[in-house]
């Protein structure tokens, strides 16, 4: 069975006309950048949660402790 | 023949004649009749008179609509009644957010600053955040979104706003009031802001405070919200034109 495509709705708010139709290739294209981008950014930012963490880590400090030292 | 200081209207001589006289207040009887009527064209109603551009002739303004105020037309030339530019807010569009995308197109230039609401957006998919994109715009680097206040040496790096954290796919709490301001200038990059909170991927909330940034120098003319991932099952966007 196809997937269907995911669909797109255009809303003039000069005339008020609306569109609704399938999404087409580039659309699609682009919905799938944005998806891994934003896995990409999430990635990105657990790495430097990660890496935040293990400096803690290796000073021994909580990070309560470390708010208060930054603060 | 003596004439009036002002009007020109013609007066007898001293040495008219005494049987002429008749004639001469006729004539001069005329004479005003003509000069008041020019002064005063009006024929209805709370209309007023305006100095045309023909001496001693005035020109009849018909009294205006309820609400109206006393302006100069456009071309500085004569006054005219126009409806008064009022603050606030319009409301311009109001739309169910449903499949992948949502794009409100055509939005007019006639107002200072946009506000977009969004109201119980609710995702198909469980752990996806609501995006806004401007200008349907989606070169890299162009956007940019902040969550902290102060100076940031920052680098558009985005393709699209999260207007809201990561949410659920049920039981929607979303509310989303975002501006955007002076959206129709054409020199500059776009700024806005936003309130949002919506329901997280477990039963807490994400509140956020966030300001963008669109590096491009268009007036905005449309607008993409979208699911990052997955369809939209509700909700719905509200667009204002804010004055």
């Amino acid at each position: 069975m196809t997937k269907p495509k995911p669909e797109i709705k255009i809303v003039d708010v000069a005339t008020g006309e609306v569109i609704v139709r399938d999404a087409n290739a580039e659309e699609i294209s682009q919905m799938e950048l944005d998806a891994a981008n934003a896995a990409a950014a999430k990635t990105k930012a657990e790495a430097r949660e990660a890496q935040r963490q293990a400096i803690l880590d290796r000073l021994g400090l909580t990070e309560e402790e470390a708010k208060l030292l930054l603060g | 023949m003596a004439t009036t200081t002002n009007y020109g209207w013609t007066t007898p001589d001293d040495t008219s004649l005494v049987k002429d006289g008749a004639s001469a207040i006729r004539t001069l009887g005329t004479s005003i009749d003509t000069t008041t009527k020019n002064l005063n064209p009006q024929t209805t109603t709370g209309a007023i008179a305006y100095r045309s551009s023909t001496s001693n002739v005035n020109t009849s303004l018909a009294i205006g609509t309820a609400g109206q105020v006393l302006t100069v037309n456009s071309g500085a030339t004569a006054p005219e009644w126009a409806t008064p530019t009022t603050g606030g807010m319009t409301l311009i569009s109001t739309t169910t957010l449903s499949g992948a995308s949502v794009s409100l197109t055509s939005i007019p230039g006639t107002y200072n600053n946009l506000q977009i609401v969004v109201r119980l957006w609710l995702p198909a998919t469980t752990n996806t955040s609501l995006r806004l994109r401007l200008n349907s715009d989606s070169a890299a680097n162009r956007h940019i979104v902040n969550y902290a206040y102060g100076t940031l040496d920052f680098s558009y790096d985005a393709t699209s706003i999260p207007l809201t954290g990561n949410a659920r796919n049920s039981s929607s709490s979303t509310i989303v009031i975002a501006n955007i301001y002076d959206y129709k200038n054409t020199t500059t990059p776009k700024i806005g802001d936003l309130l949002a909170v919506n329901t997280e991927t477990t039963a807490n909330f994400t509140l956020n405070r966030e300001h963008f940034a669109y590096s491009q120098t268009g007036a905005i003319t449309s607008l993409d919200l979208f699911s990052l991932s997955g369809n939209m099952t509700s909700g719905d966007v509200l667009l204002y034109g804010v004055k």
